[in-house]
């Protein structure tokens, strides 16, 4: 189930679109980043998915309002998000997989559930090996400061009506 | 997964309305690479991107609602009707992103079955398993079906001409330099 749009607010369609980028990027971010701690405890499979989504949501804006932004600094964020979004998907397709078997095991006839329980197993192995990049990422990013640099940059980083990006 | 196609004219320091109309046909050209590819079933790479292209261009659509008809703009009459039209245009993207879902997940479970089966020490593959791929290959081929007319019903009635002369219509004189 896709997650809902999260609201931004205070977007004027007269305003630039400099201005409303940042507003927007800095909204996502924020909200993708809400849910990392839930992400890295794993109790609740739906951070993850959250998690993800709004990474993906994040993406979109930045590919669509890349021009408002220094292309260098631009594409170091860039791909630091994109890295955010591959190792939540690798745990998330698995969280699917397994809920999705696990859903079916109470149908089946006996002899059928010893087949499908051999291989969730499998799926909770590749799971638990998943989760590893994704943490490691997290400290990765917590130990380099991502989140103060990428906030200074995209709420203070603008272009110059005079001399362009 | 393919990489989302470079978005090109966009003016930082003009409207978010304007680029807007800019930005929303790029997105729905971007889907509309893959066309070539869709009734082709075991395409499942390409069937794959034009899911990713369609939820680019949702959450782009999404981001730019308030570019088309929003409750705050003066001409309450004109933008009501906007955002009725924009809202049943984004239903039926999030329709084709879910039925593309569909699709992707059980080809997503058919591969994880088979490999599951094959790489067992045993010659035959376990029933349970078995019965799972026939089973997915079904529901597969019933989903791409439901995908396929949904979509040929769309290009019947013009849908992209359609969505396209609603992005870029020209821009209330307001919210446009």
């Amino acid at each position: 189930m896709e997650t809902t749009a999260p609201k931004i607010k205070n977007i004027s369609p007269d305003e630039t679109l400099e201005v409303c980028a940042r507003q927007i990027i800095v909204n996502y971010f924020h909200q993708m980043m809400s849910y990392k701690e839930g992400a890295k405890e794993g109790r609740d499979i739906e951070c993850v998915h959250d998690m993800r989504v709004t990474s993906r949501r994040l993406r979109t804006a930045m590919d669509n309002f890349g021009a408002c932004f220094p292309e260098k600094a631009f594409n170091k964020h860039y791909k630091k998000v994109k890295s955010i979004t591959r190792t939540l998907g690798a745990v998330r397709d698995l969280d699917v997989l397994i809920a999705r078997f696990e859903k079916e095991l109470s149908t089946l006839p006996e002899a059928e559930q010893t087949d499908i329980r051999g291989l969730i197993e499998n799926l909770q192995q590749e799971h638990k090996a998943a989760r590893k990049p994704m943490l490691m990422l997290f400290t990765k990013l917590e130990e380099t400061g991502f989140e103060t640099e990428f906030l200074e940059f995209f709420v203070g980083a603008v272009c110059n009506p005079d001399e362009g990006c | 997964m393919a990489k989302a196609h470079k978005i090109t004219g966009v003016k930082p320091l003009r409207s978010y309305s304007e680029n807007a109309r800019i930005i929303l046909p790029q997105k729905v050209e971007e889907v509309y690479t893959w066309e070539p590819f869709i009734r082709d079933a075991a395409r499942r790479e390409e069937l794959h991107n034009m899911r990713i292209s369609i939820k680019r261009l949702r959450y782009t659509m999404e981001l730019f609602r308030v570019a088309y008809g929003s409750p705050k703009t003066d001409s309450r009459e004109v933008t009501a009707v906007d955002d009725k039209r924009f809202a049943e245009f984004l239903s039926v993207i999030v329709d084709l992103q879910e039925l593309l879902g569909d699709i992707h997940d059980c080809d997503v479970v058919l591969e994880v079955l088979t490999d599951y089966g094959t790489q067992s020490e045993q010659r035959v593959v376990a029933r349970g398993i078995a019965k799972r791929i026939a089973q997915a290959k079904e529901t597969r081929n019933a989903d791409y079906k439901t995908f396929l007319d949904k979509w040929e019903h769309l290009s019947a009635i013009d849908f992209k001409q359609k969505l396209l002369s609603f992005f870029g219509a020209a821009c209330k004189p307001k919210t446009c330099y």
